[in-house]
């Protein structure tokens, strides 16, 4: 059979390139040649030994991809492995790709399913496999994927994780973006400065996986709306927040995951900076002096958030995170402002309310993510467009895990974190040289946009950017360690809080180490807490079904949320803010408690009053209320409260709506882990207690 | 009832630590007591009327440590239920509160007139919410309430509450099948010159007559137009759930 001459052959191959090509061997010898380290002598003897192959099957069309394996199995017969990973073909099954084209994604409950979004997840997929065969080491590879740690977005591997920005740079250099088809000057009107922002926002989502923030959005706008009348800037608030929860376009058809930060007061370091108003040109006054401008428009944004969409709906984006200072005490007409934005947490549950205490100062973004302003960045707030930080990736600890390994060992616990410490930070110093190579390509690299230097720096400040280290399920290691959950026991509590300082200082200790910015972060773990809790039923049993959260017999499974305490006890909401704040000094890059307030609608008096003794009594960053909705699709009425039918017209074509982690979205969109957890949530109700009152907290 | 009889009224059935939504601007714990005199066909409350023997009985003692424990942050004690003014240990019971210095909220259906006057009397409340169930007439009034109910009483504590000088609101849950717009308007009359009005939606997931289960509340708009006709004889009308 093997002497068959091949030109007797009427084989003929099916080309990645949408091509039929009849059979050449050589095509086998340079590619072995081209991409992997063999000699030609052994790639020819392999195309040789692949061909005799396919003639004994008596094919008559082949495909590359096929050649492509079989020549891989001979690498491997020949015991060259180093070269079969070096040949690896990614890609995806066909019946992966049918499932995937007709049936939603549930990872990411922000992307919606569509064509978009099914090139999205195809993308996606290639990119991850590539992240973890060709971008990182094998040893950070397999943690990923044995689930010790999670590197996030994957499938983003080529570019940074999130930003937060300055409206200033638009408003200063206009919308001049590398391989753009047209450049736009400064702009001169108002509704031109939203169109540009919403379209740097979705040329930037483009460049990033994560959230788009922006800082002091209503006071950076106020220079546009002097002599505007009250309905105009209600008008534009209202086209804002329209822009960006209706601008369903960028990565896979999701809205911009965007984020405004609103001042009531003008921020100490903005105060006597000169502010560019129309046309990017100075207005000769400073930002101190456009307060008046700046409330009026953070009042309109609020007024829209409070209406909602269309159908009563809250707006799922923008988020708009108001900052909560010493001087927003200090300035007029506070205390309305407050009630208006406890308004619309209690009606619609937006309003994030972002504790800023002492002289801190920073910008938020994300499911909870800040940036702490140091003094570097003060300074640049005399040119405020300087201002755009990035996290360049986000690395999550899986800290159950760690328990199932030492079994109640502490000694080996705290060494076993600091493995996973330095494992994380070997995971983000690889991708730094990743993305630092990307980078260096410059305006005609991939990441042109992010190169940009209008103010003669890139746009990315790679010297700024923090490496994110996350946690999930602290509450479950503790519980193994100890025995019980963190709110059960102040031993277990102090347990949680002894393991996350341990976390920080190393954290910092890598950061000198390393000359980078590594801080802790409260993982968000949309999907992360499912995949873990899976992962770990599947590698340690019985173990992990005594930690787990959530219902096992229906795989809705989960572990608590980085530092949170259990969701489904009956913790009230003062504790909650207290001893989970306790951690957030901690957790430099940003944390947020929830409270999840169910069907109840509560009063905006009793909300501020609460959300001013959060800010005075506790240590908390963040807080949220997040209640819930049913939106009917047949009569087109929101109801509060997560319902089966709509209790207006009886139709069950209903979408239930609340926070999944940092942000509002459809149930219907959920993980399972995720939806374990909803159903776990204490939503502050009463509790009739059916046995013996329960342990203190 | 097998459950009234084995179970008295006024035990603290139910509470919770911190609730936004009981006590307007404040951050207040709220005690739910057994025991009703009362059956609206909505009330989302029953099992502390009907079954109140299934649950623990929460000890003062605990209830005082979890207040002390969170002192500087809960303003004030809301007395709920069931029907507190049944228990003739409620004074005590506020007393209670009073003396760990927490101001008290009650919450009533204002079929107690004597025990709200001597209460108000010896100023031991701060804030009092009670409910409305219908236009002040004998027959709508009964049919609101799932028993018979004359409305003097009720007259009489609208007047005792008007006249104590103390802050209080009126609160009315409007349930489709019981209370219609006119209901709405003829009630408004009734009582106009009160300060503080409260309409409730009807919450149809778990009432205590389950044939309202199928019934649709009244929608956003509905609703918004009942506080429109209200707010011509109230000061302030707010729409709550």
């Amino acid at each position: 059979m093997s002497n068959v001459e091949t030109t007797d052959m009427a084989l003929f191959v099916r080309t990645s390139e949408e091509d039929f090509r009849s059979w050449d061997r050589q095509k086998i010898v340079d590619a072995l040649v081209r991409e992997t380290y063999i000699d030609e002598d052994t790639a020819i003897r392999i195309s040789k030994e692949v061909e005799s192959q396919i003639i004994a099957s008596n094919l008559k069309i082949i495909t590359a991809p096929l050649i492509r394996e079989l020549v891989d199995a001979k690498l491997i017969e020949h015991g060259l492995e180093r070269a079969r990973w070096m040949h690896t073909r990614l890609g995806m099954p066909l019946y992966d790709v049918n499932q995937l084209i007709l049936h939603p994604n549930r990872e990411n409950a922000n992307v919606p399913h569509g064509p978009e979004a099914t090139n999205l997840t195809l993308a996606e997929h290639i990119k991850k496999e590539y992240a973890l065969l060709a971008l990182f080491s094998q040893e950070v590879a397999d943690a990923h994927l044995r689930g010790d740690i999670h590197i996030h977005d994957l499938g983003f591997c080529d570019r940074p994780y999130c930003s937060g920005q300055s409206l200033e740079y638009v408003k200063k250099f206009g919308l001049n973006l590398p391989n753009a088809l047209s450049m736009a000057k400064p702009a001169k009107h108002p509704e031109v400065l939203l169109a540009h922002m919403v379209k740097f926002a979705a040329a930037l989502q483009g460049n990033f996986a994560g959230a788009i923030g922006w800082d002091a959005v209503n006071l950076f706008f106020a220079p546009y709306l002097s002599g505007m009348s009250d309905r105009e800037i209600r008008q534009l608030a209202q086209i804002m927040i329209f822009e960006f929860s209706q601008q369903a376009v960028a990565r896979g058809g999701q809205a911009i995951f965007s984020d405004i930060n609103i001042y009531w007061e003008v921020p100490s370091h903005f105060e006597n900076v000169p502010a560019i108003g129309p046309g990017g040109i100075y207005t000769g006054k400073t930002y101190g002096q456009y307060l008046e401008e700046s409330q009026r428009f953070a009042r309109a944004l609020f007024d829209v958030y409070l209406e909602g969409d269309a159908s009563g709906r809250p707006f799922f984006f923008p988020k708009p995170l108001v900052h909560i200072t010493e001087k927003f005490f200090k300035t007029p007409g506070h205390q309305d402002f407050l009630f208006h934005i406890c308004e619309v947490a209690a009606e619609k549950g937006n309003t994030y309310f972002v504790f800023d205490r002492g002289d801190t100062a920073k910008i938020s973004e994300c499911c909870r993510l800040s940036f702490k302003l140091r003094a570097e960045d003060l300074e640049d707030a005399k040119e405020p467009w300087k201002m755009r930080y990035c996290a360049l990736q986000n690395v999550t600890l899986n800290l159950p895990r760690v328990g199932y390994e030492v079994k109640g060992d502490n000694c080996r616990l705290f060494e076993r974190l600091g493995d996973l410490m330095e494992l994380a930070a070997e995971a983000h110093m690889q991708k730094r040289v990743f993305i630092e190579k990307l980078l260096a390509l410059g305006e005609s690299g991939p990441l042109s946009l992010l190169t940009m230097s209008r103010d003669g720096e890139p746009y990315l400040r790679l010297e700024r950017a923090s490496h994110l280290i996350g946690m999930v399920g602290l509450n479950e290691l503790v519980k193994i360690q100890t025995g019980q959950e963190m709110h059960e026991s102040k031993e277990a509590f102090m347990m949680g809080l002894k393991i996350i300082s341990h976390l920080k200082l190393l954290a910092d200790r890598l950061s000198s180490k390393h000359k980078m910015h590594f801080v802790l972060e409260q993982t968000p773990a949309e999907s992360t807490s499912y995949r873990f809790a899976k992962l770990d039923l599947r590698h340690y049993g019985s173990a992990a079904e005594k930690t787990v959260q959530g219902d096992l017999a229906k795989g809705e499974v989960y572990y608590t949320n980085s530092t949170y305490l259990n969701v489904s006890a009956p913790i009230n909401p003062i504790e909650r803010v207290r001893q989970e704040g306790l951690f957030h000094p901690l957790i430099e890059a940003g944390a947020l408690t929830h409270i999840w307030l169910g069907e109840a609608r509560p009063s905006r008096e009793s909300l501020a009053n609460f959300v001013v003794k959060t800010f005075q009594k506790t240590l908390n960053d963040q807080i949220a209320f997040s209640p819930e909705f049913t939106t009917c699709n047949s009569c087109s009425q929101t109801a509060r409260g997560l319902k089966e039918t709509c209790p207006y017209c009886g139709s069950d074509q209903v979408d239930g709506i609340t926070r999944i982690t940092g942000y509002f979205t459809k149930i219907s969109s959920w993980n399972k882990g995720k939806r374990g957890e909803l159903r776990d949530r204490y939503r502050n109700q009463i509790y009739l207690q059916r046995e013996s009152v329960g342990n203190e907290i | 009832m097998k459950a009234i009889n084995t179970c008295p009224a006024g035990q603290i059935k139910g509470f919770i630590e911190t609730s936004f939504s009981d006590w307007p601007g404040k951050v207040a714990a709220v005690v739910f007591l057994s025991g009703c005199n009362l059956r609206c066909p909505y009330c989302h409350n029953y099992t502390l009327v009907l079954s109140p023997h299934f649950y623990e009985t929460i000890p003062r003692p605990w209830i005082a440590s979890r207040l002390r424990e969170f002192s500087g942050w809960i303003d004030g004690v809301v007395i709920s239920g069931g029907e507190p003014c049944l228990s003739p240990r409620l004074p005590q019971l506020i007393r209670f509160f009073r003396h760990l210095s927490f101001p008290v909220k009650l919450d009533t259906n204002g079929t107690k007139p004597e025990l709200l006057a001597a209460l108000l009397e010896d100023g031991l409340l701060d804030y009092v919410a009670m409910d409305v169930k219908a236009p002040l007439d004998d027959i709508r009034y009964s049919r609101c309430a799932g028993v018979p109910q004359s409305v003097s009483p009720i007259r009489r504590s609208l007047a005792i509450l008007a006249q104590s000088g103390i802050e209080y609101e009126l609160r009315m849950t409007v349930c489709p099948s019981l209370t219609t717009r006119e209901d709405i308007q003829d009630l408004a009359r009734q009582i106009e010159g009160v300060k503080r009005f409260v309409l409730q939606g009807f919450n149809p997931k778990d009432p205590l007559r389950p044939e309202l289960k199928s019934v649709s509340p009244y929608s956003r708009q509905e609703m918004l137009e009942f506080q429109r006709i209200l707010k011509e004889y109230v000061a302030e009308c707010t729409v709550a759930g």
